[in-house]
């Protein structure tokens, strides 16, 4: 008889708070020597959205995986306490120079951003008993997601741009802004699950044979095209280059795990590789991108080059990021103790190079190794899955953060040219921390449906007569 | 679907590790160039918010603290962060030493021994690791040195005071190699250049170098002259260890003049004669004959002298104490003519003060030449040795024997009351026996400039403790200008009068 293992999970959640409660004091004595303002409110505040995801799972996905919820928790944690420290740099006489894109609020709106996280978690383990139920809405949930991407391409660039990047992916109303294209992720996978569960085995017959590998069939190529150039439109309109790389990716492995044809990997691929080389042509700003990456320290490049330009190669961001990894080297400077106000928006997408600067390669490997286990705790899931539909779903989510987390960290460290997207639960911002609690959410549905044993049937031994044949 | 799902995973698996590995890249392996890039603010800060290593002369009369850091008043409150400047106590009479450390770069010590002032050597990554479990403050290393107190104030107080010309003093103790003293004149005040304002150091840092007295220069170790009549201890050498010479009373022809083979004719100094004509080699050495000499030379040959001073440390591109010294010159000439000149410090022939102390040093340590160093050791901010020098052998250019007929030659320069240097620096003069030699290099187009003075010793000669190197550029006699300096030294370092 399997067990529940949620036990195992509170023990991992102890564990987690206890991690994250320390790095937030470890903050403060970083920064000036005394235990941080805040640390019995934000450590009660999350200590207790952990505590009530909990026992929401004990009650609502009790066969769930029980590393899941600890492994979001740390990760949620952590990027708490960066943002903290972020937000004290020049500020309430701490050393650093301030940060102006923080406010002295951030942390703990961030800390709200995160029980509203937890409790779009806690709804969908309470809505959604299945996550198969989800397959209904399939096409519904399309039209959703692209509804949800392509508002911010129509509305006018002030209340859509976020300020200094030429991305045109928020809304912006009285102060508050929020990234439509991150709720379309989980919306676009859903119907992705359901559209390729019904198409699969059209998709999946064979056509030509070409260097051994079996191409589709030409009238079949129509979906991935769409969704190929849906991801160039992204590209085109908003100019959010990581998240349109993000999406056709998610695409082209759900493609895969549906049809276990290689073929559709590669098409996927070469579409990809001959949509980014023309949108570096036809596009400054994406051949800007790759001008920074390649040369990123040539001084013309540093700054905004040619000035005065909408989109100019300029490397500085990236520059200040690699130097505050630099300068962590293996052990890091310390909590407190770096300088990761030099790198512009280091609250939001080059998060990790502060976690770098501050915590060292030590530290920036295990926050990649908790990253590695979620991805593989997903996955797991989705093997364990016996309904299809739950294991394309699952099977995407999971690949989804691995390659979110994949464009973003290799953006910042200069293994692939930088395209800004956030970090997955590190990252300062509310959509993204709520779409990814929700994620968790489905993965840990998904779990708990593998895990969860048949139902018996019942036998009542004492009641039957045993008739022996004479 | 599985199967996918599997491929998937190792696809993950994939992009996982690829970020590992370029993380570790930046992190360790490409952090030090990261570092020195050009415009790396966070480098450029944090090299004054931690406490830099002290360097402390810990030669006789030491330990002197001639370089450290101190917090600037109020920094902390204005910052947030306490900055830390440089201080140079000794100032300028250590300058050729310390070098200077400053918002753009560092020199000399500063700059050969950053990884431990600085405090990122790797045999100090342990030590930081613990001040950082245990809270203290990151802190540099602290540099001794075998600068002799004594003997670095009495050398720059004796150039400083010699009217203005270029000139430069280094002192060795023979047995080890160690350096007691090195000073440079004119020089400049190391405390000017540790503004940590950036516009103000560039200004000052502009004056210096435009200055054609050129202050920045160590002369003691990365400018060459000629070594005149010094070199005829390197001549004398190689003819008793070549057996052309047998001992110190062979003699040898001195004609006035002598006709060199190209047909011009060479006159001693003076136009004097050199004792009867055919004087023994130890008369022709205190009298510092250069018919004598060049006629020698032309008999050694220049191949003979060449491998003679090369392995006395000429000809050495990569000697480093630690800082980098000019090689001192001696080329071979095939002409007959040229290498008598080079036998007496003539011809191209040219030679770093330092190479002069070497040359008495080698002799002083009956024929073994000490590798010239400047570090003792290294303490991290735990009192725990780190790194220290071990004297080795840099070559052995003469046996015992010669270097104790060469001595005894010495030795007549001093005491023989025909010696060229007994005024200056005979014993009841210096309180000490000195065995030195003087020279006097010709300058200029046909020799019309000021001579350029050179004084190379060792003291006492019967058990020699100190050897000394002085060139005064323009000074006049060696005996006159540089012999003076050498002794007081001397005097200082051993504590005589």
């Amino acid at each position: 008889m399997p067990r529940g293992r949620r036990r195992t999970e509170l023990l991992m959640l102890a564990f987690a708070v206890g991690v994250v409660l320390f790095a937030y004091a470890n903050v403060g004595f970083g920064l000036n020597g005394k235990l941080p303002a805040g640390l019995a409110e934000y450590g009660l505040a999350f200590a207790a959205i952990v505590l009530v995801a909990h026992l929401a799972v004990r009650k609502l996905a009790p066969w769930a995986d029980p590393l899941l919820l600890p492994l979001a928790a740390l990760l949620n944690g952590l990027g708490i306490v960066m943002i903290y420290r972020l937000q004290e740099s020049g500020r309430n006489g701490n050393p650093g120079v301030q940060i102006s894109t923080i406010s002295g609020s951030t942390t703990a709106a961030q800390v709200m951003y995160s029980a509203v996280g937890v409790a779009a978690f806690i709804a969908i383990l309470f809505f959604i008993r299945e996550v198969r139920v989800l397959q209904r809405y399939t096409y519904t949930l399309g039209v959703i997601g692209l509804i949800l991407l392509a508002i911010p391409a129509v509305l006018p660039d002030s209340l859509s741009e976020v300020p200094g990047t030429g991305a045109k992916i928020q809304i912006a109303v009285g102060g508050f802004t929020i990234q439509p294209e991150q709720f379309a992720e989980l919306a676009l996978a859903v119907f992705f699950a359901g559209y390729l569960v019904a198409k699969r085995d059209v998709l999946a017959l064979a056509g030509r044979r070409f260097l051994g590998i079996d191409l589709p069939r030409a009238r079949d190529l129509g979906p991935v095209l769409i969704a190929w150039g849906a991801s160039l439109l992204l590209l085109v309109f908003e100019s959010d280059i990581g998240t349109s790389a993000l999406f056709f990716g998610m695409f082209v492995a759900m493609m895969y795990i549906a049809t276990q044809r290689t073929s559709w990997l590669l098409i996927g691929i070469l579409l990809f590789v001959f949509g980014a080389y023309l949108a570096s042509k036809l596009f400054s700003h994406v051949g800007a991108r790759f001008t920074e990456w390649l040369h990123p320290f040539t001084a013309a490049n540093v700054f905004c080059n040619p000035t005065p330009a909408a989109h100019c190669v300029s490397s500085y961001q990236l520059v200040q990021g690699l130097y505050g990894m630099g300068v962590g080297g293996i052990l890091g400077s310390g909590l407190g103790h770096g300088q990761p106000y030099f790198t512009p928006l280091v609250q939001s997408d080059f998060i990790m190079t502060a976690f770098g600067e501050e915590l060292g390669l030590t530290g920036l490997m295990a926050v990649l190794l908790i990253f590695g286990l979620m991805v593989q705790r997903g996955l797991r899931a989705a093997v364990a899955v016996r309904d299809p539909f739950s294991k394309l779903l699952a099977g995407g989510l999971a690949f989804a953060i691995a390659l979110q987390v994949f464009i973003i960290v290799g953006g910042v460290t200069r293994l692939i040219p930088l395209t800004g997207i956030t970090t997955p639960f590190l990252s300062q911002g509310g959509s993204s921390l709520i779409t990814t609690w929700a994620l968790i959410a489905l993965l840990m549905r998904v779990s708990d449906t593998a895990r969860r044993p048949a139902p018996q049937p019942i036998q009542d031994e004492g009641m039957t007569q045993v008739v022996r044949a004479g | 679907m599985n199967r996918a799902l599997f491929r998937l995973s190792l696809a993950c698996l994939v992009m996982f590790v690829l970020l590992l590995i370029n993380i570790n890249y930046v992190q360790a392996f490409e952090a030090g160039s990261l570092a020195s890039q050009p415009g790396n603010a966070r480098t450029f800060n944090q090299q004054f918010q931690y406490q830099r290593g002290s360097i402390v002369a810990n030669g006789a009369g030491g330990p002197v603290t001639i370089a450290n850091s101190l917090p600037v008043k109020g920094s902390a409150a204005t910052s947030g962060n306490t900055t830390f400047q440089r201080h140079y106590p000794g100032g300028a009479a250590y300058a050729p030493v310390t070098g200077f450390d400053s918002v753009y770069g560092a020199t000399g010590i500063e700059s050969a021994y950053q990884k431990y002032l600085a405090g990122t050597a790797p045999s100090l990554t342990v030590h930081n690791l613990i001040s950082l479990l245990t809270g203290k403050p990151k802190q540099g290393a602290t540099v001794y040195l075998t600068v002799s107190p004594k003997a670095q104030e009495a050398a720059y107080q004796a150039l400083a005071s010699d009217g203005g010309h270029d000139a430069a003093a280094v002192a060795i103790n023979p047995s080890t190699g160690a350096i007691l003293a090195m000073a440079s004149v004119p020089t400049f005040n190391p405390n000017r250049l540790t503004t940590l304002n950036g516009t103000k150091f560039v200004k000052i840092d502009n004056e210096l170098l435009a200055n054609p007295a050129q202050p920045l220069l160590n002369r003691a170790i990365n400018a060459t002259y000629p070594p005149g009549s010094t070199f005829k201890i390197v001549t004398s050498a190689a003819a008793f260890s070549t057996g052309k010479l047998a001992n110190q009373n062979s003699t040898l022809p001195a004609p006035q003049p002598l006709k060199l083979p190209n047909g011009n004719l060479l006159n001693n100094d003076g136009d004097e004669t050199c004792g009867d004509g055919n004087p023994p080699v130890i008369e022709a050495f205190w009298l510092s004959c250069d018919t004598a000499f060049a006629g020698l030379g032309i008999k050694l040959g220049g191949a003979e002298l060449t491998n003679q001073a090369t392995k006395f440390g000429w000809n050495d591109a990569n000697l480093t104490i630690p800082m980098p010294v000019s090689p001192s010159n001696l080329k071979t000439v095939p002409d007959a003519s040229l290498t008598g000149m080079t036998a007496i410090g003539q011809y191209n022939d040219t030679v770093t003060p330092l190479q002069e102390a070497m040359d008495a040093a080698a002799i002083a340590n009956n024929g073994v030449l000490m590798r010239p160093y400047l570090l003792e050791s290294v303490q991290a901010p735990d009192l725990t040795t780190i790194s220290s020098t071990t004297p080795s052998v840099l070559s052995t250019p003469v046996s015992a024997s010669v270097a104790s007929e060469i001595t005894a030659m010495m030795i007549q320069v001093t005491q023989n009351p025909e010696g060229t240097a007994f005024a200056t620096a005979n014993s009841s003069v210096a309180g000490v026996e000195i065995a030195g030699k003087t020279g006097t290099a010709q300058n200029g187009i046909n020799n019309s400039g000021l001579n350029d003075a050179v004084f190379t010793c060792f003291a006492p000669a019967s058990d020699p403790k100190i050897a000394v190197g002085v060139m005064v550029q323009g000074g006049g006699f060696g005996a006159d200008a540089a012999a003076p300096i050498a002794v007081k030294i001397i005097q200082a370092y051993l504590g005589v009068h």
